[in-house]
């Protein structure tokens, strides 16, 4: 290849090369030039300084991942539009006192063991059905159904008797007396029985909600547009709701912060510094958790089935330093698994194991070890990475030498509910936020008959089975209950609680009235733009 | 033609095949199946017993795999496992996602890499020729990711006038479409424009010093004339090769492209699919780019014997 | 198989079909070697790899080390490069980070070339061998690298072996092709007709005459290979399969980086600074010794 043509000292001139760089710019600037900008497009809030409730605007909020029709009827990581779309029985207040929905009210009888709900009479589906005590029995039955892989399916299994009174009282009959019934309505959407089939593969989502589904396109998200047969006179405010789907953080931060979202839930704890400077923003924190952080150990893994080990590694790591470098300082270091809102919390169990490297080695030496090798489990995603990392770092200060294994979520999820996981794992757990029992029979890690640490023991299951079984809650013997399984739950310490995480929020300052359920179901029902 | 077509298409039949018994293997290697992500991570073994038996995975081997090849034969994709909806709408959601980009990314491949070949090859500045290949270095040596991510930066954060991630279908809106694009897209084509550069100016300054250009030159023939009579087309047929090839890189690069902008695509679908075990997504989608793949070489060998009168079909 | 990393690396391929019969005992490539590209790209790969294999003298710290100050800023006291979001020193995390990915891309590009040669000798062995390679090759191709490196990684477990096997299956057909089509070529030429006629044995041409001549590309695609490896390195990092935390790679520490972009950019510097200077620097190279080649 010769570096020299005999062609350039007349090659095209000057003006033919701007010329066609000019053509070039103008195809290539056809969209910027465009009568329409997608940055300012999107952002279409009403304008106004007013701060009262306003009609109209579509609200935009920008979610890391895709919801999921197959897990409907399950609590899985994208659960914002359930109570968008749908209604359920009852809402918790902030004390876990529940307040009606599509139940008027209710009557508990004395033994426990049935419970009578007065219905609202003047609800429709978004189909024009009328809403009556068959759509409740068809809810409980359909989270009876293992496929629906609905984590209180052991609380509905204890529904076993449907009695109607009119189309709009019911009474279920119980097999035993539960105290959380009523994190299962709750949880319990009522959804359209005739689509339900329909609903599960995300062709037709027909609920009793503030909003009806337009469209869900996979992989984008979904668009909701204003129920105008709302039961709530006046309800929504706005026009309708944009889910969409932005899976890398820092365009999900910068589609908030240009305006282009409103709203959103997805924002890293570790960028939220980048979201604090920013003016237009604000930041909420729910304490009522959307699950914790945990160190999981395997009980059947020596020297792990000596529970003076499993104390020592609950010592050994830094919760503070966790919660602040990986998950920017937003969440609660505890020790055990409940959220400041639990009736289950208590300062002292929060703080029960602290960072005291000397007495974790002198715990593990007192089992006769100084230096341990042991695999742990961990999602192999950014933030589940950092956290394993760190925890690593601080097993290795007291002679526990861990070597991380990365897994993709389904092996991880496999490995979990097949009791398969090596000696420890981290990962994160629900079901805190609401009555303390259900954690223990509805949460997988938890669960006093099979759980992953594969711990049994006759005083846990008769603890939690007691828990769950005595209706009463916010007593004197019910706070007793909560204190047994927490005693238990640290003591033993087949699962190392770190860090108790609250849902953060990052709205647009113009953007009021946003709520969150127990279960992360987003309730715009007052929400409004301004 | 025909015959070479006739020749070339039982090997390009089993290319399919083989393709289709290896995603099939690999797939079911892959540790957790798609009731166990459907289960969640709370779920008891009844969950996942009542899920496995629904989905049909109980069933041996042999029978899912012929399931499979019958649901392609007939037409009907069905349901998708994990992700929801029909695997055919999520496919065909996902092609038309990617193809625009594909296009997109293709138009600016041209367009920058003809600018890089031309203007490398051809500009009288010294400092033209420099900034040509310098950018075209670059433009090789920065990963995707790098580059999407800073692209993002400098447009979507500090400029603030382009849209760091999402889609806007092209037919509803095109004049928004096109912004979306815009990122994805020179994200995309970066790398690509710059081997195309690289290759097109390398055969314009080979053809620019055939003889009889010299002699052209000499006889007075207008130089803008040469280079695109003469040079360019000459320089074209195995830069058709490469473009053909790009295609399918362009398609395979989407993966990343797509994760990093947001972009509802076939990548996307794939990653997804492959992360929740939804084994009838994951299987067509490969197979479909596969095909797509084996069918761009078959057609730019074609394009190439068709550019380049020398090659023959036979 | 294709991927995003696939041949973005690559300058205009060598084209075997130019590649002359040379007599063997020249040193083609050192001629090459001296132009000022390729002194570049030399200087800038000798400079990475230096200060790879010298990390354990010029690393203040342990790469994995943790401290209490995250995100320390560009020139801090004891961090010149600052540290990450877990309070690692950010010069050791590159500086071994370099040795990992040199560890890798030194196994698995040789990997890959042989393979995908051997592959070639099956091909020329046979027409029905060729066909079958062919296709293997399409098939390679045609995969979408990225998710077949997920697959192979939910398949083998997360460490350097699925990262060293993908990336040898992504080189497999680059360099099974251009051999390929350089035996062909030479095959015809008048100087292997001449040895055959002159009773040289098929193995004995082969290896004498028809490789040494058809390896020229193959020296170039191997600089072109390494920049492409380390591309597949950092794609798969960032896709969370890359080798297992903690220990680091540019493309892992390039990756952890990106969620601080905005608030602490010194996070990315060091590897992006890296990982440019090792590719330009291999391309730099590759170029020139395509330059060479087909002179």
């Amino acid at each position: 290849m010769t570096e020299l043509y005999p062609f350039t000292p007349s090659g095209p001139s000057r003006r033919s090369t701007l010329r066609a760089a000019g053509g070039g710019t103008l195809l290539l600037g056809l969209g910027l030039a465009g009568c329409r900008s997608a940055v300012s497009e999107a952002s279409s809030e009403p304008q106004g300084a007013s701060a009262a409730p306003k009609r109209g605007g579509v609200l935009n909020i920008a979610v890391n991942s895709d919801f999921t029709p197959a897990l409907l009827f399950s609590q899985s990581g994208q659960s914002l539009q359930h109570r968008l779309i749908y209604n359920t029985l009852t809402r918790y207040d902030d004390r876990l006192s529940p307040k009606p929905e599509l139940a008027r009210s209710w009557t508990y009888a004395k033994d426990g063991r049935s419970i009578t709900l007065r219905l609202r009479d003047d609800v429709t589906f978004h189909s024009g059905r009328r809403f009556t005590a068959d759509d409740v029995i068809f809810a409980v039955k359909n989270l009876q159904n293992p496929v629906r892989a609905a984590q209180l399916r052991a609380t509905a299994a204890t529904v076993t008797g449907f009695e109607k009174r009119g189309d709009h009282e019911l009474v279920l009959k119980l097999t035993h007396p539960v105290n959380n019934l009523f994190d299962l309505f709750e949880f319990m959407i009522i959804a359209d029985s005739e689509t339900v089939e329909d609903a599960v593969t995300g062709k037709k989502l027909i609920g009793t909600g503030p909003f009806r589904l337009t469209k869900w396109s996979p992989g984008s998200g979904l668009s909701l547009t204003r129920n105008d047969a709302y039961w709530q006179a006046g309800r929504p405010y706005l026009d309708g709701v944009e889910l969409r789907v932005i899976p890398q953080a820092d365009a999900l931060i910068s589609s908030l912060r240009s305006g282009q979202s409103q709203l959103s839930f997805n924002v890293p704890g570790k960028s939220l510094g980048v979201v604090k400077s920013d003016p237009h923003l604000t930041i909420s924190d729910y304490d009522t958790g959307g699950g914790a952080v945990y160190l999981g150990v395997n009980t059947t893994v020596a020297p792990l089935n000596d529970r003076t080990v499993r104390q020592a590694l609950a010592w050994a790591v830094d919760r503070d330093r966790l919660l602040a470098q990986t998950l920017g300082g937003y969440g609660l270091a505890s020790a055990a698994p409940w959220p400041k809102s639990s009736p289950a919390f208590t300062e002292a169990h929060r703080t029960h194991y602290s960072h005291d490297p000397a007495k974790a080695r002198e715990l593990l030496k007192s089992a006769g070890h100084s230096k341990l090798e042991l695999p742990l489990l961990h999602l192999a995603l950014p933030g589940d990475t950092a956290i394993a990392e760190s925890l690593q770092y601080d097993l290795k200060q007291v002679g526990v030498h861990v070597t991380l294994q990365p897994t993709d979520l389904a092996t991880g999820q496999k490995k979990l509910i097949s009791q398969d996981m090596p000696a420890l794992w981290t990962m994160g757990h629900g079901f805190a936020q609401v009555q303390p029992s259900t954690l223990a029979v509805s949460a997988y890690p938890f669960n006093e008959a099979k759980n992953t640490s594969k711990y049994r023991s006759a005083a846990y299951t008769k603890v939690v089975r007691e828990a769950w079984t005595k209706p009463e809650s916010g007593t004197a013997e019910a706070n007793a209950q909560h204190e047994k399984i927490s005693s238990i739950l640290l003591d033993e310490a087949f699962l190392i609680d770190l860090v108790v995480r609250g849902q953060v929020q990052v709205a647009a300052d113009g953007l009021h009235g946003v709520t969150l359920n127990k279960f992360s179901y987003l309730n715009l029902d007052n929400a409004y733009l301004v | 033609m025909r015959s070479y077509l006739i020749r070339r298409l039982p090997s390009a039949l089993l290319v399919l095949l083989a393709a289709s018994f290896l995603i099939f293997t690999i797939l079911r290697l892959v540790p957790g199946d798609p009731a166990t992500t459907l289960a969640g991570p709370d779920a008891d073994a009844a969950t996942v017993a009542a899920i496995r038996d629904r989905l049909g995975l109980d069933a041996p081997l042999l029978s899912q795999y012929a399931h499979w090849i019958g649901s392609l034969l007939t037409g009907d994709l069905g349901p998708s496992y994990a992700i929801g909806g029909q695997t055919a709408d999520l496919i065909g959601d996902g092609l038309g996602a990617t193809t625009e980009l594909t296009v997109a990314a293709l138009l600016f491949v041209v367009l920058l890499g003809t600018a890089f070949g031309v203007l490398g090859a051809t500009s009288r500045s010294r400092w033209i020729r420099t900034a040509v290949r310098v950018t075209t270095t670059t433009a090789l040596a920065v990963p995707p990711f790098v580059s999407g991510v800073l692209l993002v930066l400098l447009f979507a954060v500090i400029l603030g006038v382009l849209p760091p991630g999402g889609r806007v279908p092209f037919l509803t809106a095109p004049d928004l479409a096109v912004q979306y694009l815009v990122l994805p897209a020179l994200c995309l084509a970066l790398p690509s424009a710059a081997v195309l550069g690289r290759y097109l100016k390398d055969g314009i300054e080979r053809g620019l010093a055939e003889d009889y250009i010299r002699t052209a030159t000499a006889a007075g023939v207008a130089p803008r004339r040469l280079l695109w009579r003469h040079a360019l087309p000459n320089a074209l047929p195995p830069v058709v090769t490469l473009l053909g090839m790009q295609v399918g890189h362009l398609l395979g690069g989407a993966v990343l492209v797509e994760a990093i902008f947001a972009w509802p695509g076939l990548g996307q679908l794939a990653e997804q699919g492959l992360q929740r075990r939804d084994y009838p997504v994951v299987q067509d989608l490969l197979l479909l780019l596969v095909a797509v793949f084996v069918l761009v070489q078959l057609l730019t060998d074609l394009v190439y014997a068709w550019l380049d009168p020398r090659i023959r079909w036979e | 198989m294709t991927s995003t990393t696939d041949l973005l690396a690559a300058g205009p391929p060598p084209a075997a079909s130019k590649a002359r019969g040379r007599v063997r005992g020249r040193h083609p490539y050192r001629s090459a070697l001296s132009t000022a590209r390729a002194r570049t790209g030399l200087v800038l790969v000798g400079a990475v790899v230096l200060a790879g294999l010298l990390a354990p003298l010029l690393a203040g710290h342990g790469p994995t080390d943790q401290s209490g100050q995250s995100l320390a800023a560009l020139g801090t006291p004891g961090h010149p490069l600052g540290t990450d979001d877990l309070g690692r020193d950010l010069l050791s995390r590159v500086l071994y980070g370099i040795r990992a990915d040199l560890g890798i891309i030194a196994i698995a590009v040789p990997l890959g070339a042989v393979l995908g040669c051997l592959f070639a000798l099956v091909a020329a062995a046979h027409p029905v061998a060729d066909t079958v390679v062919q296709r293997v090759f399409d098939l390679l191709l045609a995969f979408p690298g990225l998710i077949l490196a997920l697959a192979v990684t939910a398949i083998l477990g997360p460490g350097r072996v699925p990262v060293v096997l993908v990336i040898a299956l992504a080189e497999i057909p680059a360099f099974g092709r251009l051999l390929r089509g350089g035996i062909l070529v030479q095959r015809e030429r008048e100087y292997v007709t001449a040895a055959r006629v002159g009773g040289s044995s098929g193995r004995r041409v082969l290896v004498r005459h028809i490789l040494p001549n058809a390896a020229d590309p193959l020296i170039v695609q191997i600089a072109v290979s390494l920049t492409v490896a380390v591309f597949i390195e950092g794609a798969m990092s960032f896709l969370g399969v890359g080798v297992r935390p903690p220990e680091p790679t540019l493309g892992a520490v390039l990756s952890q980086s990106m969620p601080y972009l905005a608030q602490a950019p010194n996070f990315a510097a060091g590897p992006l600074v890296t990982v440019t200077a090792l590719v330009l620097g291999l391309s730099l190279i590759a170029e020139a010794l395509n330059r060479e080649i087909r002179r």
